[in-house]
């Protein structure tokens, strides 16, 4: 498993990058789940993750990227 | 200036698996450059079933001496990655890009994964669409933010030979990094294979890597990666 972009996160997204790839292999791919269960653990990772990306000072550019991207949600739902 | 390489290939895995080492490519002991990956967002859209995925990846950049005296700053780079997976219709599309010299340089590679028609081996086939767009934004007129302080570099080179030389670099790179990008999925597979889900993740804790890459050392088939040029 990956490392974070902040060692401090890292614990955090160890438990939830376990959670999803568990809910995704053993449940999502056999079309056995339409709910995200690792929804509280990505909460937790995200608080500390979202301070991560603040401190680096690159949060606004990711916001922005993630706004004009020719395959974000808003493009691609329905 | 715009420029699209295209690439088909195939994993001789099944779909599931082949989306499942995808999430979990990194890290491989192809991607020793590849220093973090973080879940941005992850959403399942309720109407469609589909799960849509946001990371972002940092990566360490080995510049070549060439384009380093053009660009002495670059050391770090954000990659911006998106994914949707279609398991009903069994459709992985993926989109990466880089973030902050977007202004300078812009790769965007789209890849789409779905099932092979052709089942030669027992196990089923997944085929993988490439579509890099590559974009040099000198002299376009397209100057988006912190762009100018960047273009500061190059003020002493005529704009035509620097992007050419970039774009050179760019392709090469481009080239290599598809390449060690599938190796390293493929030893992700291969894993998956054999140890299953559990033993990847312990081994990736481990960082056993070396121990792959000399089992791994001169097993692969070679395939043709040369993308097509389209004007």
């Amino acid at each position: 498993m990956s490392a974070s972009i902040d060692p401090e996160c890292s614990e955090k997204k160890e438990r939830y990058d376990t959670c999803f790839i568990k809910w995704y292999s053993e449940k999502y791919l056999r079309g056995e789940s339409q709910t995200d269960e690792c929804k509280d653990l990505f909460k937790e990772y995200q608080i500390c993750l979202n301070k991560a990306l603040k401190s680096k000072g690159i949060d606004a550019m990711i916001e922005e990227a993630r706004k004009t991207s020719p395959n974000n949600d808003n493009a691609k739902h329905g | 200036m715009v420029k699209f390489y295209e690439n088909a290939f195939s994993y001789d895995y099944q779909w599931p698996a082949v989306t499942l080492a995808y999430f979990l490519r990194y890290p491989n002991p192809y991607s020793t450059h590849v220093i973090s990956t973080d879940t941005l967002a992850s959403e399942l859209d309720p109407v469609t079933g589909n799960l849509h995925l946001t990371r972002l990846h940092l990566k360490r950049g080995k510049l070549p001496a060439s384009v380093a005296r053009f660009l002495p700053k670059i050391k770090e780079s954000y990659i911006l990655e998106h994914s949707v997976v279609d398991v009903k219709n069994q459709r992985l599309e993926t989109e990466t890009r880089n973030l902050d010299w977007e202004g300078v340089l812009s790769v965007v590679e789209s890849q789409v994964y779905t099932p092979s028609a052709e089942r030669t081996t027992r196990d089923g086939k997944t085929d993988v669409q490439t579509i890099v767009r590559f974009e040099s934004r000198l002299g376009s007129g397209k100057v988006v933010k912190d762009v100018e302080e960047k273009r500061g570099f190059f003020s002493n080179w005529t704009t035509g030979s620097v992007q050419r030389s970039i774009e050179l670099v760019g392709v090469r790179r481009m080239r290599e990094g598809l390449g060690r990008s599938r190796e390293g999925m493929k030893v992700v597979l291969e894993q998956l294979r054999e140890r299953g889900m559990v033993g990847v993740l312990r081994e990736q804790r481990k960082g056993g890597w070396e121990r792959w890459k000399k089992a791994w050392r001169g097993e692969g088939e070679l395939m043709d990666d040369l993308p097509i040029e389209r004007k």
